[in-house]
């Protein structure tokens, strides 16, 4: 038993060995000329331009972006709660339908969700053409697949004794079903859901970078010119706005949890959320009016077998696919090693402050934008990818283990550092080791979204599938581009059975009772 | 349990509202408004200063209601000319075969008097030792090197270099850390070889004299080390929808009207001024077969 005490701790800290190959790539490859562009980017980030329009221009851009996050994070959640109930067994079974029915819709949700919404983005964009809308569907498309499997198994895990009980008692199935399970699922889901507003921000942004409008477009077109005074205004307002719906998001959490009263509270939000997304889509529509005109429906042209064939043989698939495996576990090996190691080394107060702003930091930076900067002072290569990657989910796998940590009970640190133990020792088989299993159960979800993630900066890092697809969709073969998207969602898929396989290992051998944090994959 | 109504009312509100918004599009349809763009090759205040004006100018002269619609890269500016967000776009030479193959019917209006003969330069960072160079086998010299082109889909900023470089055996995966580096658009390049951030670069030799001219340049930071030779690029690419919906004779009016630009005017002396020529020529699509060969030969037309 001693042996797997002292294993999972351990086993959060050593992936962060894949920083290693990284920065010695890294380093090796930074020159002179790209050092005074750094020195001048840090520099901007204190003299950020204040001029009139440039500020006008990112605040109407953050507009935008914001409208376009809302509006598909309320579309997407609404969808999502309706194919989560009606994909969950429970459903099937309690309307004593064919439960196969409900295995069905839940295995088809599994391939809008294994392909990226930048993705989605890139292919809409080629049938719907330009406009804002496009980003909303490419957005609402795996948002709803990936609540709707959360609701499904938060219906089919909860205890169900009340719902058959009412069900023995006469109620008809379905007001049992809404009775019973609804009070049991509401609070998780609607923590969930609030956490998909972050991420739907942070969409919409990455979906500007790739030319759908907004303050990514912003950022892209200021990073392009070098222009890094105006760059920095655009940032720092982006920053701030992430800084502050996960602030609101975390108070929202408190307010609706901490009294008894949750009941009236999950109303009065559910009515907030419906204000904010008709203000949010009509001021879409204002800001944007050619919004819902501009869309046309294109058929690309369907190709044949043999096309497909002649592109099945032109792609490099052995390369391609070791750049996005390479890409994918170098990056996780860093964002889940480097957060309870920078902990471990700097356990004190100011420590644990310091890094909670530089992992804010970290999660408002837009990946692709990350690739760009490191790529003013180093060459283009797999690494670049690979830490722009790593950097926003440091930030991500960081934040759910402090947070972790602080909500433990102070008892056993106390009875370990009250034997003698060094304080670092005693953080690393206390704290670190109370968190560990959870700890390592989220990385592998988090895994899953890393693999996806590449289609992000392969573009950038001119490596591994995403790159190719980019490449594709610009000479317009659409052949490749169908083998591409197939090949991204069967490795998403098999990283996704591989991780939730891991992950129950992981979660069933931890007695840590589910909180709203396991569901942020 | 009362939340359900709530939910239910949402999701009917919703859906009304998306849909009052699907409804009420016809009405802005109707008003015909004429839509050019253009592939971003350069700073976007820059374009947005020229096509203004350019719209202004045909808007007088066609008596139509004309929009500027910005795209973010070059394969944007083709899916939207595909789409038909765009009845008139200017392309680079390989964008525009581009799109005339997925628009078949679409008319090459008319092109630069620099357009029948254009050339790309190589610039290359001063420190980074790369001698001018002469014979075109001394472009193996560039192994090895930090080097960007512009974008992707660009003719002059990528295609036509590549072209060249692989004469003298240099492909894309010669360069340092096996791939080159895709700046965007030719201003991008020029900044990011004079910054150093890479060694050398390819852009189009009239984006490298405009930025020469408007002092841009820091001659003892970066230099021109070889120019290509000449090709035929870029060219006004109009739909083949355009006389039924903007009445007959269209588009040849389009035409005269484009190739009427003279420095008498002052508004439209501006606009060639902004465009780095003296006026515009006709121009047929025979010009870029060589440009569609070439394409099709490095893999970016299928």
């Amino acid at each position: 038993m001693k042996k797997i005490y002292l294993s999972s701790p351990i086993l959060c800290l050593l992936p962060a060995l894949a920083i290693i190959p990284v920065l010695t790539n890294l380093i090796l490859n930074i020159h002179l000329g790209g050092v005074y562009l750094l020195l001048d980017f840090l520099k901007s980030a204190i003299t950020p331009s204040t001029d009139k329009l440039v500020i006008l221009s990112a605040i109407k851009g953050l507009g935008i972006t914001a409208t376009i996050a809302i509006s598909s994070w309320a579309i997407s959640s609404f969808t999502g709660i309706i194919i989560g109930i009606i994909s969950s067994n429970k459903f099937w079974i309690f309307l004593k339908g064919p439960s196969w029915l409900g295995k069905s819709i839940r295995r088809l949700l599994a391939f809008p969700r294994s392909i990226h919404e930048l993705i989605w983005g890139l292919l809409l964009q080629s049938t719907l053409g330009l406009s804002p809308l496009v980003a909303i569907i490419a957005i609402v498309i795996p948002y709803s697949a990936l609540v709707a499997r959360v609701v499904a198994d938060q219906i089919d895990t909860i205890d169900d004794r009340s719902l058959i009980a009412l069900i023995q008692a006469g109620t008809k199935p379905i007001n049992a079903l809404i009775t019973s399970i609804g009070p049991a699922i509401l609070p998780t889901i609607i923590s969930y859901i609030g956490y998909r507003l972050e991420c739907s921000l942070r969409a919409a942004t990455i979906l500007g970078i790739f030319g759908m409008g907004g303050i990514g477009s912003e950022l892209e077109l200021s990073l392009r010119s070098l222009e890094f005074n105006e760059m920095w205004t655009s940032l720092w307002l982006l920053i701030f706005s992430i800084f502050a719906i996960e602030e609101l998001l975390d108070r929202f959490r408190l307010w609706l949890f901490t009294k008894s009263s949750s009941g009236r509270r999950i109303i009065i939000s559910l009515i907030l959320v419906i204000i904010i997304t008709i203000m949010s889509i009509i001021l879409l529509y204002i800001q944007n009016q050619g919004l819902f005109l501009d869309i046309r429906w294109n058929t690309v042209k369907l190709t044949d077998i043999q096309k497909l064939l002649i592109a099945f043989n032109e792609l490099d698939w052995l390369n391609l696919y070791a750049d996005t495996l390479i890409m994918t576990l170098l990056a996780a090996g860093i964002a889940i090693g480097i957060p309870p190691l920078t902990l471990l080394i700097l356990p004190a107060e100011i420590g644990g402050k310091f890094l909670t702003i530089i992992w804010t930091f970290f999660r408002a930076m837009p990946i692709p934008l990350t690739a760009l900067i490191l790529l003013l002072f180093t060459t283009p290569s797999i690494y670049v990818a690979t830490l722009a990657l790593a950097v926003q989910n440091i930030g991500v796998l960081g934040r759910l283990l402090k947070e972790g940590i602080e909500q433990q009970k102070n008892e056993l640190f106390h009875s370990v550092t009250s034997t003698g133990a060094k304080m670092r020792s005693a953080w690393l088989y206390s704290r670190l080791y109370s968190e560990s299993k959870s700890y390592l159960g989220f990385a592998a979800y988090r895994t899953d979204v890393l693999l996806r993630e590449t289609a992000v900066v392969g573009v950038v890092g001119g490596a591994g599938l995403g790159w190719q697809l980019q490449e594709s969709l610009s000479s317009f073969d659409w052949a490749q581009v169908i083998l591409i998207i197939s090949g991204y969602s069967t490795l998403t898929l098999i990283g996704e059975a591989i991780s939730e396989y891991s992950n129950n290992n992981w979660i069933n051998s931890s007695n840590s009772t589910p909180s709203h944090h396991s569901l942020q994959y | 349990m009362p939340t359900m109504p709530i939910r239910k009312n949402l999701f009917v509100s919703s859906v009304f509202l998306v849909g009052n918004i699907f409804l009420s599009t016809p009405k802005v349809i109707a008003e015909q408004t004429f839509s050019i763009g253009a592939i971003p090759d350069q700073n976007p205040e820059r374009l947005n200063r020229l096509y203004k004006l350019l719209s202004e100018e045909l808007s007088e002269k066609l008596e139509v209601k004309v929009r500027y619609v910005p795209v973010i890269n070059y394969t944007a500016a083709v899916t939207a000319f595909r789409t038909g967000n765009l009845d008139l776009v200017w392309f680079g030479g390989l964008t525009g075969v581009q799109a005339r193959l997925q628009k078949p019917g679409a008319k090459v209006i008319a092109q630069r008097d620099i357009d029948s003969k254009f050339t790309s330069v190589l610039i290359a960072n001063k420190s980074s030792g790369i001698p001018t160079i002469k014979n075109i086998k001394d472009l193996k010299l560039l192994k090895g090197k930090r080097f960007t082109f512009g974008s992707e889909s660009s003719t002059s900023g990528r295609l036509m270099p590549q072209y060249y470089l692989e004469k003298a055996n240099v492909t894309i995966n010669s360069f340092k850390g096996k791939r080159p580096g895709f700046s965007g658009s030719h201003d991008a390049t020029l900044a990011l070889v004079q910054s150093g951030s890479y060694e050398a670069g390819a852009l189009n030799e009239q984006v490298w004299k405009a930025n020469l001219s408007r002092k841009r340049v820091d001659l003892s930071k970066v230099k021109v080390i070889w120019r290509t030779p000449p090709y035929a690029n870029y060219h006004w690419l109009a739909q083949s929808n355009l006389d039924k919906r903007f009445g007959k004779g269209f588009t040849s009016k389009l035409k005269t009207v484009l190739v009427g630009f003279s420095s008498k005017s002052p508004r439209q002396k501006e606009i060639m001024k902004l465009f780095g020529a003296k006026k515009f020529v006709p121009a047929n699509a025979n010009q870029y077969v060589e440009i569609e060969l070439i394409g099709r030969k490095l893999g970016k037309i299928k």
